[in-house]
């Protein structure tokens, strides 16, 4: 799995490539637990090239998600598609993640 | 507004030793030792005699991952002299698996479907404030790297029941996909 970090206005945008499975699933916890005490306030996380996701992969989103909802600071989680998509259904968190179509959708509702 | 969905059918993992499902005629066999880092390589030895319109990609790979994960770490505790044993049948229509360990069992069994009971209900009235408390399931044994929701999507994916033995050490699973209908013509 290879993390990318690019910035668009003051949301950053983590590009998540590869598979999120129970030996890397905590790169993206720890890199988002160092962004937050650099003050990152705004997270998209684009999971575009994800085809994999287990459930330490969706247990790192969870962590990620309560960790940020605490701190009331802003996360979208962009680009579910396929098993991804799947297997968060399967665990009927798809009303839990705030989650966009796209990462434009993304940018868009961290402004309202 | 409440969504009753949720409720209308609360699954549940069953202990039933007796289940058909641990009835293992006329399926493979392969045993691994409790290796956390090949778990991932053991399900692929497992999942690739499935056909290929029961993957739907990666997903059965990824539900039998999982179990296997459960009996490696949470079962064998990652012992690498102990074993972890999987019967498994696949056809375009089903796959069905018994994964066994040599652990004490799952001990917390109850409280998990307590837990997943909450959950639902919390679900049901569409809570995201309590639904917070209730996305992954934590023992005394839980650590980082546990998600904690495993269970939860495999109960819903094992549409055919996921049913443990009496010592609570082996599972038993059967998902059924539908089958094609063939064009007439």
């Amino acid at each position: 799995m290879e993390l990318k970090i690019r910035k668009n206005g003051n949301n950053y945008i983590i590009d998540v490539n590869g598979e999120m499975d129970l030996y890397n699933s905590y790169k993206l916890k720890e890199l988002v637990m160092k962004m937050l005490e650099k003050k990152v306030e705004r997270f998209i996380i684009n999971l575009e090239n994800v085809d994999y996701i287990d459930s330490s992969g969706i247990g790192a989103l969870i962590y990620i998600c309560s960790t940020i909802k605490k701190m009331s600071l802003k996360l979208i989680i962009t680009n579910i598609h396929g098993s991804v998509k799947k297997v968060i259904e399967l665990t009927k968190l798809m009303g839990y993640f705030p989650i966009t179509n796209s990462i434009e959708e993304a940018i868009l509702q961290m402004e309202d | 507004m409440a969504d009753k969905t949720y409720l209308s059918d609360i699954k549940e993992i069953r202990v039933d030793e007796n289940s058909p499902l641990f009835d293992k005629t006329g399926m493979l066999y392969k045993e691994f030792p409790s290796d956390y880092r090949q778990i991932r390589y053991f399900t692929l030895l497992i999942v690739q005699s499935a056909p290929l319109e029961i993957k739907e990609i990666n997903l059965l790979e990824q539900q039998i991952s999982e179990v296997i994960k459960n009996g490696v770490k949470h079962g064998n505790r990652c012992d690498a002299a102990k074993k972890v044993r999987v019967w498994y049948s696949f056809d375009s229509t089903h796959a069905h698996l018994i994964v066994q360990d040599e652990g004490e069992g799952f001990k917390d069994l109850e409280k998990w479907n307590e837990f997943n009971r909450n959950r639902l209900e919390i679900l049901s009235a569409q809570d995201f404030e309590r639904l917070s408390d209730y996305v992954s399931f934590r023992t005394q044994k839980s650590d980082d790297n546990d998600g904690g929701n495993a269970l939860f999507a495999a109960l819903e994916y094992w549409n055919g029941g996921f049913v443990f033995n009496e010592a609570r050490n082996a599972v038993a699973m059967l998902k059924s996909f539908p089958q094609k209908k063939h064009a007439i013509g």
